[in-house]
């Protein structure tokens, strides 16, 4: 290991870094300031340094992490969501609690589990990647609200995500007992000489992709989303929901396109399956719900849904540039856009009053008492619904063209009845909150600093200019993934 | 019919006699026996002796956490094993790595110290205010 090296891995020992020195100042000092302080500069730093790393990239360091453009974009990307995150959440946490310093702690943690994601080429790397994210994230569920349905949500996540990771990795092994190899590059052409009929093949990819389909929550995995993302806080949430996601389905991509496992058409009809189920059953369930965070985390399954359709669309060789990329965009959309709208529930929680379930009926109003926040909300949710001059509208675009030149109708199909029943449960939260409200009962009362002010006109500004000018991160993305491909 | 069934069925039959059994004298007990509600019914026979309190008491579990960092602390002596086997093949690379390794077991056994998580007892966070529970076991 060189200094190459050393400077591709700088966003990952940045953050393991400032890991440690937060531990070490959790230990000596309890001062929750200095640790939110630390956390974020900490979350700063390492994405500072990517613009330094990436003068080594691309390259392997060691067989288990790549170096490249991608890894590094999504670093950053995944950097600045927790950084938002820690900053939305310091008045959440300041009415919340006892000793609440190793939150911070945990989310830094779990961004670099995210970043070990990110750049993962080998199944080893991706296991300890998705192990340190989701250990911290368990943590993170019950940590900051000691009451008992953050814990019932920490418990059954800590159950079920343990049971996948435990078949995903049974998968592993028999992927490993036909190819010989672990590392992405080396599987393909492993794979090349293998008959796509393999009966320890097809066991070996059902069993990944129910652990990874947990992961993203696609249907039928799903079951645990709603009532995690009701328990956890909602800082919490809203990482869980975009980087939690974000950072599985780029290793998802990583590996698809470097073991070239588009060549297996069984796998691939299995997963239009699933974003077939994953959209209409998502988008159906979401109009249930009268809880804002219920609503959100089955609008997460579809939109996993939507995402997964890349990798459809991406085993036709000709259209896979096109397809890849439009994943990507959406990422990077969908994480803003999430971040924003559970920033929203996080901001009306952080008050005295400590609601925590943020029903329909409590943000009825809202543009009246809370103009800002309410239109971090309404620019959000039509993000989210996909509706033109914000980042969804775009995303889904890209994604609604990849697919088209694919001709897979069927797919867009599902999409199109998917997105249409999602306007409606989108647009009732407007709806909500433009009501005139007569009594002024039960008005959750929501953070007011200046910091909280600032981050919401970040945020909203962030999704607009993603959908209002996207050319130049498309440009970009498109000049990194010729490398990658 | 192959030798594998042949020696099952035995296994079959004993099966079903267990079940019989237990279902008969449930059943009969059930049947011949009588049937009281009385105020000392549902009393738990403590041999006379009343019992007292609810079963539910909480109860510090020092034990688990003594385990958990047992095996935590135990298991990355695997790693530096590993790496002493090959002490001479890893050469300076390898002295590097796992001196960055232990130094941050080290961080973490000080945080476990100082928040208080190894004290046998009635636990203390650093930074925390006292409790006056804390205060009078102190004394």
């Amino acid at each position: 290991m060189n200094i190459d090296d050393l400077q591709g891995l700088l966003p990952l020992l940045t953050l393991a870094a400032g890991a440690t020195a937060l531990m070490l100042q959790i230990a000596f000092a309890r001062n929750i300031k200095l640790t939110s302080f630390l956390a974020v500069a900490t979350l700063l730093a390492a994405t500072l340094s990517i613009v330094w790393a990436g003068e080594s990239a691309p390259r392997f360091v060691t067989p288990l992490l790549r170096a490249d453009k991608l890894a590094l974009v999504f670093s950053a990307l995944f950097c600045v969501a927790g950084a938002v995150t820690a900053i939305l959440s310091m008045d959440y946490l300041n009415n919340r609690g006892d000793e609440p310093e190793e939150y911070f702690l945990l989310l830094v943690l779990s961004t670099l589990g995210a970043c070990v994601l990110a750049y993962a080429s080998h199944l080893a790397s991706l296991l300890l990647g998705l192990e340190l994210m989701s250990v911290s994230l368990y943590a993170l569920i019950a940590y900051p609200d000691k009451t008992k349905l953050p814990l019932e949500a920490a418990i059954k996540y800590l159950v079920l995500s343990g049971a996948a990771s435990a078949t995903m990795l049974f998968g592993f092994a028999l992927l490993y007992a036909t190819t010989g190899t672990l590392q992405f590059s080396a599987m393909a052409q492993q794979l090349a000489n293998i008959d796509t009929g393999n009966i320890t093949l097809l066991v070996a990819s059902v069993m990944i992709v129910t652990g990874l389909g947990f992961k993203l929550s696609l249907v039928p995995f799903h079951m645990w989303t709603p009532d995690v993302y009701d328990g956890a806080p909602a800082p919490v949430a809203g990482y869980l929901a975009s980087v939690g996601k974000a950072a599985v389905f780029v290793v998802l991509v990583r590996w698809f396109i470097a073991s070239n496992l588009f060549r297996f058409s069984i796998l691939i009809d299995c997963i239009a399956l699933l974003a077939i189920l994953s959209m209409l059953a998502g988008n159906g369930l979401a109009l249930l719900q009268t809880n804002i965070k219920r609503m959100l985390a089955y609008s997460s399954v579809a939109h996993m849904g939507y995402l997964v359709i890349i990798l459809v669309v991406g085993s036709d060789l000709a259209h896979r540039p096109l397809a890849i990329e439009a994943g990507m965009y959406y990422l990077i959309a969908y994480t803003a856009t999430t971040i924003a709208a559970f920033g929203l529930l996080t901001l009306l929680s952080a008050g005295k009053s400590q609601k925590e379930n943020i029903q329909l009926h409590d943000v009825s109003g809202l543009f009246w008492h809370q103009p800002l926040y309410a239109c971090l909300m309404l620019v959000a949710l039509l993000s989210l619904a996909g509706i033109p001059l914000t980042a969804g509208f775009v995303a889904k675009f890209y994604l609604i063209s990849s697919a088209v030149s694919d001709g897979r109708w069927i797919l867009l199909g599902s999409l199109a009845i998917g997105s249409s029943i999602g306007i409606y449960y989108y647009l009732r939260v407007v709806f909500y909150m433009t009501r005139r409200v007569e009594e002024h009962k039960n008005i959750p009362e929501a953070a007011h600093g200046l910091i909280e002010k600032f981050m919401t006109c970040t945020l909203i500004a962030s999704i607009l200019l993603l959908g209002i000018v996207p050319q130049s991160l498309m440009e970009y993305l498109r000049s990194i993934l010729q490398l990658v491909n | 019919m192959s030798g594998a069934d042949t020696s099952l069925w035995p296994f079959v039959v004993y099966f079903f006699a267990v079940l019989a059994l237990v279902a008969t004298m449930l059943g009969l007990s059930w049947l011949l026996g009588q049937h009281r509600a009385n105020a000392a019914t549902n009393v738990p026979f403590e041999s006379g002796a009343l019992s007292v309190g609810s079963p539910q008491i909480h109860m510090a579990v020092e034990f688990y956490l003594i385990a958990i960092f047992f095996v935590i602390f135990d298991l990355e002596t695997v790693f530096i094993f590993a790496w002493a086997v090959a002490f001479f093949e890893l050469g300076w690379a390898g002295f590097i790595s796992i001196s960055i390794f232990i130094l941050l077991l080290g961080v973490a056994l000080v945080y476990e110290l100082r928040s208080g998580a190894l004290d046998w007892g009635i636990k203390t966070r650093s930074g925390a205010p006292t409790s006056t529970l804390t205060q009078e076991a102190q004394k």
